[in-house]
């Protein structure tokens, strides 16, 4: 029959930053891009600067804006092969703001997608820059503590909506600027 | 402990399992792809695109995934009066609350949950046209599906979350926060070794000229608007997810179905009594 237990029942005046925000870190870049090649054995910085004409395509195909023309690439190889790329990237949504990783293909189909970063607000600050660019410094460099009190929340449903459009942006990215490098 | 988070039946999923059992995650994510790739209302690839397709008494193969959930979701029908109906299709698209899909228009579907036939072990048989959407039910299910295939490889506790569906397992004692309908997280509660789902709808719900537009509803498949949450848990996620929708169609009623399933409903407003 029943088989749950109640440890505890207890009602906690939650602390007014988390009953507004909630944050999660999952994985680093690096642990990201084993995952998503994991039969890759070098991941290496890939500089991209996409030229107003691939930003209109890259719009064109994926019917969503590309924000910045220098997106964060990374070429994956297996014994000097090529065997993927892994592109991170975020989306900004009404109350969340997300940084992702898409391995993709060298024929340009997705590999896999890992949530790196979360975080969420009901208090608007989410378009706030100084906000979001405090979480993106300590995303790219990789200094905050990992699987810290992530929290387990039950209730209201979040869409994945804008990361699926974001992964076909990055489909497009691949498409525009990547999938004729070898 | 290690969290990943992968993008899944439309929400974000997180699978949580001690460092030793991170081996498994994948198996676990794959087991959750497969419903969602199964069970989509979007997907003219899935089962529910196959069923709505064929013509009525036709019998149509299935993936077991598939037979088990409306196995399930058929005993619901039954328990609840009819209140629990995965036909209910119909109104999320005569509502745009899902698109219209190829197949039967919304408005010629005049099948309930009774017209579905479980075959045999591998088929299905819609005897009226229909729009079966397991939305209500299909989270949990691949919660539980994923609970499953970490418990396969070995892996001894966890938790997995679909978008605020949520079941762990092992000794440990998990918290959990319970997200409001306003999307404030005003409560925590420890659980263990149970699954615990959560439903809203004050995001999503409106009223146009007067009428109730909402993705449930209550007796007479009419709309019902919840401005609070409902939590329901249980030993299984599927269980309590499904029955969160049948808390909010009919608060009475649902108290003692949940109790024959062995589940428990919390509500918003009860839990501030209980502090």
């Amino acid at each position: 029959m029943t088989r749950f237990t109640w440890a505890s029942l207890f009602a906690v005046p939650v602390l007014a930053a988390s009953s507004s925000a909630i944050a999660a870190d999952y994985l680093t870049v690096a642990q990201a891009q084993h995952i998503l090649v994991p039969q890759a054995d070098a991941f290496a910085a890939f500089p991209v600067t996409l030229s107003p004409a691939q930003l209109t395509q890259i719009r064109q195909i994926s019917g969503v804006p590309q924000r910045t023309a220098q997106p964060r690439v990374w070429r994956a190889t297996s014994g000097g092969r090529l065997a993927g790329w892994v592109i991170v990237d975020e989306v900004i949504g009404k109350h969340e703001y997300i940084t992702y990783a898409t391995g993709i293909s060298p024929d340009g189909h997705v590999l896999g997608v890992e949530i790196l970063s979360y975080r969420e607000s009901k208090g608007g600050q989410v378009r706030d820059v100084r906000w979001r660019s405090l979480f993106r410094g300590k995303t790219v460099r990789d200094k905050f503590k990992l699987n810290q009190d992530i929290p387990n929340i039950s209730g209201a449903t979040l869409s994945s909506r804008n990361i699926t459009d974001g992964v076909k942006r990055l489909l497009a990215i691949h498409a525009v600027a990547l999938a004729q490098v070898r | 402990m290690q969290t990943r988070c992968q993008p899944l039946l439309g929400t974000l999923v997180e699978i949580t399992v001690p460092d030793a059992g991170a081996g498994a995650i994948d198996g676990a994510f794959a087991a959750i792809a497969q419903v969602q790739t199964r069970m989509s209302f979007h997907d003219e690839d899935s089962d529910l695109a196959m069923l709505r397709n064929a013509g009525p008494g036709e019998a149509v193969e299935v993936a077991p995934e598939t037979l088990e959930v409306l196995g399930i979701a058929l005993e619901l029908h039954r328990n609840t009066n009819g209140l629990f109906d995965v036909t209910i299709g119909r109104e999320l698209v005569r509502d745009g609350f899902l698109p219209q899909p190829e197949g039967p228009e919304a408005s010629h579907c005049s099948g309930t949950s009774a017209d579905i036939e479980i075959v045999d072990d591998r088929r299905v048989r819609c005897h009226e046209p229909m729009l079966i959407d397991l939305g209500g039910i299909a989270k949990g299910f691949a919660v539980d599906r994923a609970v499953a295939a970490l418990e396969a490889a070995g892996v001894t506790e966890g938790l997995v979350n679909a978008g605020g569906d949520l079941r762990m397992f092992g000794a440990r004692d998990w918290t959990v926060g319970l997200r409001d309908g306003d999307g404030k997280v005003r409560e925590r509660i420890a659980l263990a070794d149970c699954a615990i789902a959560s439903s809203a709808n004050a995001g999503s719900s409106h009223r146009r000229q007067s009428r109730l537009f909402a993705p449930h509803f209550g007796a007479g498949r009419a709309p019902v608007a919840v401005p609070t949450r409902v939590s329901v848990i249980a030993d299984r996620c599927v269980i309590a997810d499904a029955l969160t929708k049948v808390a909010i169609a009919a608060p009475a009623s649902s108290q003692w179905i949940a109790a024959s399933y062995g589940a428990r409903i919390l509500r918003e407003s009860a839990l501030e009594k209980a502090a």
